[in-house]
Formats: C-alpha cells, sequence, structure tokens
C-alpha cells in the first residue's frame, strides 16, 4: 500500500533568516507504521507538492497553526480526486472540529501501536471519522527511533551546511505555561524516554549536530544526569530548551555537547541575569526566547527588556508577540475577556499581533516586535551573531575530531533551490 | 475528596472536585460550588491548572454548564454560571485571581454560544452568599 504523508508549507516570518528543519513528528510517525506500507515523504517547504499520483492513502501532519489551512486546501484537492485523508500531528490536535471538515479522518494522540488498526481500517473501507488517543499514551518503552530515512536529506542543507537533526527523549511536560499548549498535547505528566532507548535512536543518526526538541529538559535531575552521562561518546553537538540550574548538570551537559539553550527571558532580575551566565560559564551559548505582549508589557517594560538583553550578553535572541493558540492558558484569558482580534489561522505565526495588548494598541505592539528584532541586531546582525555561534560549534568539533567541512558542491544552493552568493 | 488539590488555592469558591469529560472525552476536572437559592442556581467552576488533566473549563463552558445543569438538577432558566480563575500564587498580573459570569445561548437541551463578562469577587460572594472578612 503507498501512503504519501505530506507536511503542508507555511509563510516564513517577515524578515527573518530561513530555515528548514527537517520535520520531526512525521518521522516518529512514520517509524509506527505497519511494516506493509510504503511511504513516500514530501515537505513542501523544500520539496514541490504535485496532486495527480498513485498513493493509496494521503496522510497530512501538522505542527504549526499556521499550517493548517495549507493542509485543509491540500485535502480538499485529494479529496477531489478521490483518496481518502487523514490528519494528524500537534496542529491536528489543537485544531480538530475544523480539521476533521476537511478530512476523512483525524488522528489525535501519539502514533506507537494504533496505526495498525487505523490502516486495516482504511484496507476495510471502514475507516473511522476519528481515532481519538488524547488520554491514553503510549508505553514510553515502545517509542524506539524515529524514521528519518524518509527524508530527503538532500534537501536540509543551507549554502553547503547541513541543518541539524531533530530529536526527542522524553514527552510530555509538568509545567503549565501561559502560553503553551504541551500540557494538552502531551500531557501534563513528565514521561521521560528510558535511557537506553534514547541512546539506540542515538546512535541511528549520522547527523553530528541535534536539536533536541523536548519541552524542558529541567523536569527530572537524576534523568538528566544519565541522560547527559550516556550522551557524552556519542561527541553531539546540540541545542535544546532550558536544562537544570544545576552546576553538575549544566557540567555533564556541557561534556555531553550542549552547544546552545533557548531560554525565556521575561523580566530583568538578576535571577534571569544569573541563569545567562551560569550556561555562559560552562561553555553553554543563550538564545533568549521573548514573548511580547503579556498584560504585564507596557511600552517602557518592553523596551527597558530589550536594553537588558543587551546588557547579559545573549548570543541570539528571537522575539515573538503573545498568541494565543488553543488549550493555552493564554487563550482562554483572551477568549474570556473578547481580545482576539484576528481569527486567521495564518496569522497566527507569533510575528503578526492578532490580541489586543492591555497597554497599547495592537498596531504599536507590532512596532515594537519590529523594533525588538532591530534593536538587538543594531550593532551585530543575526547573521553575524549566528556565524559566531556557527563557529563555536565547528571549533568544538575539530577539538574532538568529528568536524565535517561543508559540501562545496551544494554552496550555491539552499534547501533544493539555487542561490546567488 | 479534593486531596490532589493545590491547597494555595482559594478554596471559598469550590465545595468539591468535579470530574467531566472533557472535548474529545478527555478526563477533565474543575473545583465545583453550586449554591441553590430561593430564584436562582449559581454555579461556581474553578479552572484547576496544573490539578486538570484535561480540556479547561473555559475551553468546555457550554458543554460543561449543560452537564452540570443536568447533574444537579438545576433549572436551566435560573442558573447563574461563573468561571473562577484562581490566583496562581505567581507575580505575573495575569496569574491572578478572576472572575466571569457566563451568559450562553439555550439551544433545545444543551447550553451554546458562551459569553463571558467579567465581574467583581464581591459580587460573587453576594451571590453565594459568602460574608467579607473584615
Amino acid at each position: 500500500m503507498k501512503f504519501k504523508l505530506i507536511y503542508p508549507k507555511w509563510e516564513k516570518l517577515e524578515g527573518q533568516t530561513i530555515f528548514n528543519l527537517p520535520p520531526h513528528g512525521p518521522v516518529v510517525m512514520a517509524a509506527a507504521l505497519p511494516a506493509y506500507v510504503d511511504i513516500e515523504f514530501v515537505d513542501e517547504n523544500v520539496d514541490t507538492l504535485t496532486y495527480d499520483d498513485d498513493a493509496d492513502f494521503i496522510g497530512i501532519s501538522m505542527m504549526l497553526t499556521g499550517q493548517i489551512k495549507r493542509g485543509w486546501q491540500i485535502a480538499t484537492e485529494y479529496r477531489k480526486r478521490g483518496k481518502k485523508v487523514i490528519f494528524g500531528g500537534i496542529s491536528t490536535m489543537l485544531h480538530a472540529e475544523e480539521t476533521l471538515e476537511y478530512a476523512d479522518s483525524i488522528f489525535l494522540g501519539e502514533a506507537e501501536g494504533r496505526l495498525e488498526q487505523v490502516f486495516e481500517d482504511f484496507k476495510n473501507n471502514k475507516l473511522q471519522k476519528v481515532y481519538n488517543y488524547l488520554a491514553v499514551h503510549p508505553d514510553i518503552n515502545t517509542i524506539g527511533p524515529a524514521r528519518r530515512s524518509i527524508l530527503n536529506k538532500e534537501k536540509y542543507y543551507h549554502k553547503g551546511v547541513r541543518m541539524v537533526d531533530l530529536f526527542h527523549a522524553s514527552r510530555g511536560c509538568k509545567y503549565n505555561c501561559y502560553p503553551c499548549a504541551v500540557a494538552y498535547l502531551g500531557g501534563k505528566c513528565f514521561r521521560p524516554r528510558p535511557i537506553d532507548r534514547v541512546v539506540e535512536e542515538l546512535a541511528t543518526i549520522d547527523n553530528n549536530r541535534l536539536f533536541i526538541v523536548d519541552n524542558s529538559l529541567a523536569q527530572d535531575k537524576q534523568w538528566e544526569l544519565d541522560l547527559f552521562r550516556e550522551m557524552i561518546p556519542f561527541k553531539k553537538n546540540w541545542c535544546s530548551h532550558p536544562i537544570e540550574d544545576d552546576d553538575e548538570v549544566l557540567d555533564l551537559a556541557a561534556q555531553a555537547g550542549a552547544w546552545f539553550v533557548y531560554q525565556a527571558v521575561f523580566d530583568t532580575s538578576d535571577y534571569i541575569r544569573d541563569r545567562v551566565k551560569r550556561y555562559h560559564d560552562h561553555g553553554i551559548a543563550v538564545e533568549g526566547t521573548i514573548l511580547l505582549g503579556t498584560d504585564d508589557h507596557t511600552e517602557d517594560d518592553i523596551k527597558r527588556l530589550i536594553d537588558f538583553l543587551l546588557e547579559i550578553n545573549l548570543d541570539l535572541a528571537e522575539f515573538t508577540v503573545l498568541t494565543p493558540f488553543p488549550h493555552t492558558k493564554a487563550y482562554d484569558d483572551l477568549l474570556r475577556q473578547n481580545r482576539i482580534i484576528d481569527k486567521d489561522w495564518n496569522h497566527f505565526n507569533a510575528g503578526k499581533v492578532v490580541i489586543q495588548p492591555k497597554h497599547m494598541t495592537p498596531e504599536r505592539l507590532q512596532e515594537l516586535y519590529h523594533y525588538a528584532w532591530d534593536t538587538f541586531y543594531k550593532d551585530e546582525t543575526q547573521s553575524e551573531k549566528m556565524f559566531k555561534l556557527f563557529r563555536s560549534v565547528i571549533m568544538k568539533e575539530i577539538a574532538n575530531g568529528t568536524y565535517k567541512p561543508i559540501r562545496e558542491e551544494m554552496a550555491n544552493n539552499s534547501f533544493g533551490q539555487k542561490v546567488k552568493r | 475528596m479534593i486531596k490532589h488539590f493545590n491547597k494555595d488555592l482559594n478554596s471559598d469558591y469550590f465545595n468539591e472536585v468535579y470530574d467531566f469529560k472533557g472535548q474529545w472525552d478527555v478526563p477533565s476536572r474543575c473545583g465545583l460550588k453550586v449554591v441553590k437559592n430561593e430564584n436562582q442556581t449559581v454555579v461556581v467552576a474553578t479552572e484547576l491548572y496544573a490539578e486538570n488533566p484535561g480540556t479547561s473549563v473555559t475551553n468546555f463552558c457550554a458543554p460543561l454548564a449543560t452537564v452540570i445543569c443536568d447533574d444537579f438538577n438545576i433549572d436551566h432558566q435560573t442558573m447563574v454560571f461563573i468561571v473562577h480563575t484562581p490566583d496562581a500564587k505567581s507575580k505575573l498580573s495575569f496569574m491572578n485571581e478572576n472572575f466571569f459570569r457566563v451568559d450562553f445561548t439555550r439551544d433545545g437541551k444543551k447550553f451554546t454560544d458562551p459569553k463571558w463578562s467579567q465581574i467583581e469577587k464581591s459580587k460573587v460572594d453576594e451571590l453565594i452568599g459568602i460574608t467579607q472578612k473584615q
């Protein structure tokens, strides 16, 4: 049986460097497919999608809210051609009711151990409208290596440099952060994968640079220590979300190849200043993730926050505006207050203001968002700062003997497209 | 009955933890206080945040109000439904305590189309008969 799995494209944020990373959800899903299923994967961000093909069954995997309208379009085209379409992935779960209108079936939850039933039903023309596994998570021991062989690896290069591969060591999250839907999607309980299964997966990845996509690694200190200890021999360099603020953990993380972390910077406190310094003391760079437009932010607060970012020597900063994704407290609060002013899901990209801020107009928040990017990168551009970060990882790789030179034959190529240098 | 509940949260506004099937039948939970007065029944449904494994009260307001109405034999015409978001003990102002009265459209035996309006805590206290502490 031929199964065509499509990852819809989305509109990239204006003015930002475009990077297309190999997606994670589809490769995790593909690992759970029955053996008799032949899969063709199309990442519309790097591949051209054509509709007239011989696939038996169409899957659409969506991670971002900004993908869903495109996903619905694709489904509509295939259904016109008489193909059955099933949706899955994070944003299918966040937008399930709406997506159902464009689908023959939607899959909610995690795929391991569940796809045999889906494909049996498809073969028997008994596809169910909803496969609902939201409330019951699969045994964490059953989560094996993702199936990265479905990716066209040549497409994930920018000017000869290979992008990081995505990888996960846990699911769920015990935190319940204001703008985040992970607790709804993966459960409010941290579910670390057994270390031996993580090691098994690491051994399958030929990329020496990774993005550990777990929501926060700082959820179980002993597991974190065990994980980093076991990662050391692999000599990977990686970025991740926050690591435990603990010298022993940070030291082991650095030995295990921690390259940089995404750290939320939500105020101008000494706590944040010290947190960033401690990462730096361990040789771990920091990309600040800064959310603008919460109810605590006046214009002055935002400007003060940006000055603070420059003071604490962040290696990179990424600014977003508060965006109320469904199944977050932010969404609930703003919904009750009737402050969601734009319901076009394509605008829910965290770069466009879709809410009425408490202390300013939406237009002013939009201006401050651009001001934040411009001010932070005024003296040293984003490309220059990225280059410094990139140089640091090359130095580490040269030191431990894992450096792979850039591919000169792809120097004029970016994500499968020719570029001018 | 409320042994799992974070005791830091204000319990003046719930008497029990109410389990319900949320969106897509996900097991979900809220705090609940039902006060039957002479002319109306006041229902306060409290968001439990981390203690709720599933759908929030806000996200499931109309179906939840319908189920509570049926469970407690409440006359839907005299029900006053209030969503309580308790103080999460954070320095962030948007984690402070708030109350919202919810008005619905009645469609057959169901509530639909929730509309929220924020109300003062003193008004809620008045509705449920809490005497203001001096």
